[in-house]
Formats: C-alpha cells, sequence, structure tokens
C-alpha cells in the first residue's frame, strides 16, 4: 500500500542517480524549490503561530529561519511537510502543489529534520537512518527490514560523515546521547537526496565545533546535487556564517528577509527581543536581550 | 494587545496553575463507592465478610465449628495424599508384557479378605482372595502430564492463530491506520463481539461442530483470545508516539512503512507482554473448557471429580499448578531476551 503509483524506481536508484527524477511532475527548469503564499495558522484561540508567510526559494542555497523560542519556526516547517494543516495559503514544492492527493507524492522530494528527531527508540542508529530510504521498498525485504545494498552504504557513509564509528552505528537510538540522536536524524534525513531539506535547529543540541561540521556537510549537499534547504536557528552567528539567505521570524510574521550582510545587529536584537516581557512594558527592539 | 497575551503578561505570584485533579474526580469517586455499597447488598457480601470471620474464629478455637472449615476438611480429607500410581488387576491389562517392561512397573499381589454367605452351610464366611495386580508407581502421573501437554499444545496453538489473526485486524481497529470510518467500525464490533463470548460457551458449540477434541478447544480460545489481542494491540498502535511515525511519514512512504518502522518497534514490547499473557490465560482457560469437552486435562479433572476421586484431582490441581508457575518462570525469561 505504498502511496504514489511509482512501480519502476526502487530505492536504489533513487540513492545512485539521485539526478534522475522519479517523480511524475519532473520540476520544470523554471520551477522554483519552494514557495510559500500566505501562510497562516492558529492554533485554537491563541495569537496566531504563522500570520501570512509569503516566500520562496529558487535555487539551491541555504536558507536560515531566524527567530526566538515560540516565533513559529517549527510550525513553518511542519506545514510545507504537510504535517500541520494550513488554516490559509498555499504550498509548492518543486512545481508541484501540495495538496491531501500530491502529499505522498511531494514528500519524495523532502528531507527532514525534526527539532524532536523522531527517532525510533529500539532501531538502532543504522536502521534509523536507513528507514529515511524505506519509500519504495518492496513490503516483504520491508518486513525484515532487508534495505539493498546501495541504501546500506550510503547509510554507512553518512553516519561516518556525522561522526559515528561502526559501534555506535549498531546502537539502538535510545542509548545515544541528545546530539548523537541528532546527528542520526540529520542522516536520516539526506538518505534520500532530498531536493528540498527542512532541517529544524538542526545543531540545537551539539557543541559547536560539531555544529560547524553539520552545516558544513549540509552545505555540501546543497552543493553535490543541487538541493535548497530550510534551516531553522536561533543562534545568529551560526546563520550568518553559513546561510546563502536568512529569512526572521517574530510572532509567526516574516519580518526580515535578505542575505547575511543585510542582517543588521539592530534587526537581529529585535528579532530577539523577549517577546513574552511585552507587557512589562518596553519595545520590541528596546531590550537588546539576545536569546543564544 | 490580544487577550492571550495580556494573560501571559500576569505577574508570576498571579498564575493561575491547572490542579493536578479536579473535584469532578472526587465526584466520580464518591459515585462509585456508594455504587458499590448497593451492589454489596445485592450480592449479600455481609455473608462473605460474616463466614469469613467465623473460619478465623474456629481457627483461633474460638468458636466450635465454621461452615467454610468444615467445608475444606471435608476436601482435604479426601484430596490427601494425592495418588501418583495406578494400580490395575492384571485381568483387566492386555499387554501386560508390555507395560512391565516400562521402568518401575512391577507385579504385587494382594489378599483381601471377602466376607459372603456360605450357600451351603449358610454361614457368613471370609475368604482370603489373591489377587494380582500391576504396579506403575508414576503410572497416574504420567497420564497426567500427557494431559497437560495436550492442553499446553491447545493454548500454543490458540495463542498462535490469535497473534496471526490479530496483528492484521488491530490495524483496522485502530483509528488512525483505518482505511475506512466504516471499517474501523465494522473491526471493533467484530472484535468486541469475539471477546464477549466466553470460551466455555463456544466450546460448547464448537464441540458439537468438530466433535470432541483439541480442535474445538483451540478455535474458541482462538477467537476469544483474537477478541481481546485485536483490541489491546489497536490501543497500542493509537497510543505510540506520533513523532517518529510523522519522521517516517515526510519521507513520502505508505502506512505499511510507518506501521513496521516506527509504530512496531514502540509496540513490540507490549504485544509480546500481552501475547505472553494470553498464552498463560490460555493454558489455565484450556483446563476448564475440557470440562465440556474439547480435549485436554480438563476433561480428566470432570471425570475424577465426578467419580470423588478426590485424591486424583488433587494430582491434576497440583501438575495445573507447577505448569503455571513454570510458563511464568519462561514468559518471565523470555521477556527479559526481546526487551
Ligand atoms: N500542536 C500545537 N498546539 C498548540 N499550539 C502549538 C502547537 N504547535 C505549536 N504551537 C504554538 O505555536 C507557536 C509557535 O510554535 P513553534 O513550535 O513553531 O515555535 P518555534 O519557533 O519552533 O520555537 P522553538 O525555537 O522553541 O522550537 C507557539 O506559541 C506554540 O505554543
Ligand atoms: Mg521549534
Amino acid at each position: 500500500m505504498i502511496a504514489g503509483a511509482l512501480k519502476t524506481p526502487i530505492a536504489d536508484a533513487r540513492i545512485q542517480a539521485p539526478d534522475t527524477h522519479t517523480g511524475d511532475t519532473p520540476i520544470s527548469p523554471r520551477g522554483r524549490l519552494l514557495v510559500c503564499d500566505g501562510l497562516s495558522k492558529r492554533f485554537g484561540a491563541g495569537t496566531p503561530a504563522l500570520d501570512n508567510v509569503t516566500f520562496s526559494i529558487d535555487r539551491p542555497q541555504l536558507t536560515v529561519l531566524l527567530g526566538s523560542s515560540g516565533s513559529g519556526k517549527t510550525t513553518l516547517l511542519r506545514t510545507i511537510a504537510g504535517l500541520v494543516p494550513l488554516d490559509a495559503g498555499r504550498i509548492e514544492i518543486a512545481g508541484a502543489e501540495l495538496t491531501p492527493a500530491s502529499l505522498a507524492r511531494v514528500r519524495r522530494r523532502l528531507g527532514m529534520v525534526h527539532q524532536d528527531f523522531g527517532l525510533a527508540d529500539r532501531l538502532t542508529a543504522a536502521q534509523n537512518v536507513m528507514a529515511g530510504a524505506a519509500v519504495n521498498l518492496a513490503w516483504p525485504r520491508l518486513l525484515f527490514q532487508a534495505y539493498p545494498r546501495g541504501v546500506r552504504l550510503r547509510a554507512c557513509e553518512l553516519l561516518a560523515e556525522v561522526g559515528f564509528t561502526e559501534n555506535q552505528a549498531n546502537r539502538k537510538a535510545r542509548e545515544l546521547s541528545g546530539g548523537q540522536r541528532q546527528r542520526v536524524g540529520i542522516a536520516r534525513a539526506l538518505i534520500g537526496r532530498p531536493q528540498l531539506l527542512l532541517a529544524d535547529e538542526p545543531v540545537a543540541n551539539l557543541d559547536p565545533q560539531t555544529a560547524s561540521g553539520i552545516l558544513s556537510l549540509m552545505r555540501a549537499a546543497v552543493a553535490a546535487h543541487g538541493a535548497g534547504i530550510l534551516c531553522s536557528l536561533h543562534q545568529t552567528d551560526l546563520a550568518c556564517q553559513f546561510a546563502d539567505r536568512i529569512i526572521g521570524l517574530k510572532a509567526g510574521r516574516l519580518v526580515f528577509d535578505g542575505s547575511p550582510a543585510e542582517l543588521t545587529a539592530e534587526t537581529a536584537a529585535a528579532l530577539f527581543a523577549s517577546a513574552t516581557r511585552d507587557s512589562d512594558g518596553g519595545s520590541d527592539v528596546s531590550e537588546p536581550r539576545q536569546e543564544r | 494587545m490580544s487577550e492571550p497575551e495580556i494573560l501571559q503578561g500576569r505577574k508570576p505570584d498571579a498564575w493561575h496553575l491547572k490542579p493536578p485533579f479536579d473535584f469532578r474526580i472526587l465526584v466520580l469517586c464518591a459515585l462509585a463507592v456508594c455504587c458499590l455499597g448497593y451492589s454489596a447488598q445485592r450480592l449479600d457480601l455481609g455473608r462473605l465478610f460474616s463466614d469469613v470471620g467465623a473460619f478465623f474464629m474456629a481457627s483461633a478455637g474460638l468458636k466450635e465449628s465454621s461452615s467454610i472449615g468444615e467445608g475444606i476438611s471435608g476436601l482435604s480429607g479426601g484430596m490427601f495424599p494425592p495418588v501418583f500410581d495406578e494400580r490395575t488387576p492384571v485381568e483387566y491389562v492386555d499387554d501386560l508384557e508390555a507395560r512391565l517392561a516400562r521402568p518401575f512397573a512391577h507385579l504385587e499381589t494382594t489378599a483381601t479378605d471377602q466376607t459372603s454367605l456360605d450357600p451351603g452351610t449358610l454361614e457368613i464366611v471370609t475368604r482370603q482372595i489373591e489377587t494380582q495386580v500391576l504396579v506403575e508407581p508414576l503410572g497416574y502421573l504420567f497420564l497426567v502430564l500427557l494431559k497437560m501437554l495436550e492442553t499446553v499444545e491447545i493454548a500454543i496453538w490458540a495463542t498462535l492463530f490469535a497473534v496471526v489473526a490479530s496483528l492484521p485486524l488491530s490495524v483496522l481497529c485502530a483509528r488512525n491506520y483505518a482505511p475506512h470510518l466504516a471499517i474501523y467500525a465494522a473491526a471493533r464490533t467484530f472484535v468486541s463481539f469475539l471477546r464477549s463470548v466466553p470460551e466455555l460457551i463456544s466450546a460448547l458449540f464448537l464441540v458439537l461442530a468438530f466433535g470432541f477434541g483439541a480442535i474445538p478447544g483451540i478455535v474458541a480460545l482462538a477467537l476469544h483470545s483474537i477478541g481481546f489481542l485485536a483490541k489491546f494491540f489497536a490501543e497500542d498502535i493509537e497510543s505510540a508516539d506520533v513523532r517518529p511515525q510523522e519522521a517516517i511519514a515526510v519521507t513520502g512512504a505508505g502506512p505499511l512503512a510507518v506501521l513496521r518502522l516506527a509504530v512496531l518497534p514502540q509496540v513490540l514490547p507490549s504485544f509480546t507482554a500481552l501475547t505472553l499473557y494470553i498464552l498463560d490465560r490460555n493454558v489455565r482457560m484450556a483446563t476448564v473448557i475440557g470440562l465440556v469437552g474439547a480435549g485436554g486435562i480438563g476433561q480428566e479433572l470432570k471425570g475424577r471429580f465426578d467419580m470423588f476421586q478426590y485424591d486424583r484431582v488433587a494430582t491434576l490441581l497440583l501438575v495445573i499448578f507447577l505448569t503455571v508457575l513454570l510458563l511464568d518462570f519462561l514468559a518471565a525469561r523470555i521477556r527479559r531476551v526481546l526487551l
């Protein structure tokens, strides 16, 4: 019951030949990687988590979503992955509109790093990574988690790239540290060679050195097969160092969109001005507190 | 500024925190106590306490006798000591040679006094009659163990069939994986129906359909176990952590992949525990449904009970108890290995 009507491509082909797009709607030459048009989302009666967010990603680049805690970064990434239904707005990924009907097909072009990792605790690190390539697996293989050789090789390579040893690769996910779990999540998102990688705070649990390493790895993925990356961060310095472009979110609204060079210290400060203290007086910008 | 933001901005000393439980729970508890009191009256539960009290007073020597005590002493007198051997008069044994060859089997001659009226003299005479009996010291125990094995086999097959049928059925019974609401409702109804028919009743009918023996027992136990397992498997599936499921789903993989890679690893320990519980329960229930002719040790138990051979009943109960104990031990080991 694997969704989508694709028969021919097996996971192998997807991994080894990333440039042959197997989807039924190939990207048109001018097709943009991601179009978000007027996205709005409100949970319950509170303030909106997303408020009329409009932007697009036109070419392979690393776009960083910058914003304080609760500004709507996770919500935005989850709506793009079709995990949160929108109140209003339209999403287009690699030329295909995101609708309930196209969801499974569009998702094949996505990779996602979840803020809370979403690993299966009782599977090993390697099994978790390979699970990211289960899309086209026939059910007997699925039942026994018998992934094609190509997938296994790629999983090992990716795990090595995010700093795992062979021993660690065979450890159960629940026995890994927070940062290790995060790196497994990143390897899993990359195994399908996504055209668009959504990464939700992929370096939140990592030390500065490892964080830089992971972001370089993700940049390398952009260069290697022309992927677009939308990555949420809350470290302004990392964003400026690695991003091609920065999108600032505050209270669900898009308040900044530009290159790292254009992000002034004041704008960054305003972005992180503690929203929850608004009622204690003082405007957004006047408080230079940065949540780092 | 909107309402929630103002609320959010209240000083910490003015924050209102949700209480851990609210008064509705207390009201519900009070209501439950009232219902229990009413039910106790209806069932005459007072007698339970007075009888048990009398029994303890009698045991402590404070009272002459108690109804429970009399019942128990009457039974335990008949049950002790349990019978392990089989003694058969030689004239009833067809294959004497073969049975004598078994370990420990031997012949014994017993002399019994027989009193009868001598038709000639019209006097009562006592004569010694010598009968040869074949004694197999562990013969009965061996028979009981064979019956127990049959019972355990019935339980294992029933559990196996139940697990195989419950796995797909539980997916249809899980709200988040049922392909359609109608299918979900139908599956739930079917499963509830299976659970609502007691094994003993379905075994009665199935014995009519299949005849005496193990097969009706297996089917009866399997049907009931499906009703139980499918329901609880489904509840585990529904309450599994959604985050790993979402992570597999965003790769574009279908529900089968999500079930296999994100749900199954999570619910497997619980599935194992439920299955082992059902196996344990099936062993015990298999003895009960033997009473209506569905094979195994229960058939033997009922026969001996009806013949007032309580010493043999004691052997049977002892074997059942030891088997349940052994299975419990094995189940604990299996659980430790799997989890
Ligand atoms: N499932 C949900 N139900 C209700 N409210 C939600 C839900 N998910 C998010 N929210 C609310 O939406 C707002 C935005 O949350 P979101 O998780 O997108 O923030 P974020 O920018 O990712 O924050 P962080 O940096 O802490 O991860 C928050 O106020 C949050 O409480
Ligand atoms: Mg977040």
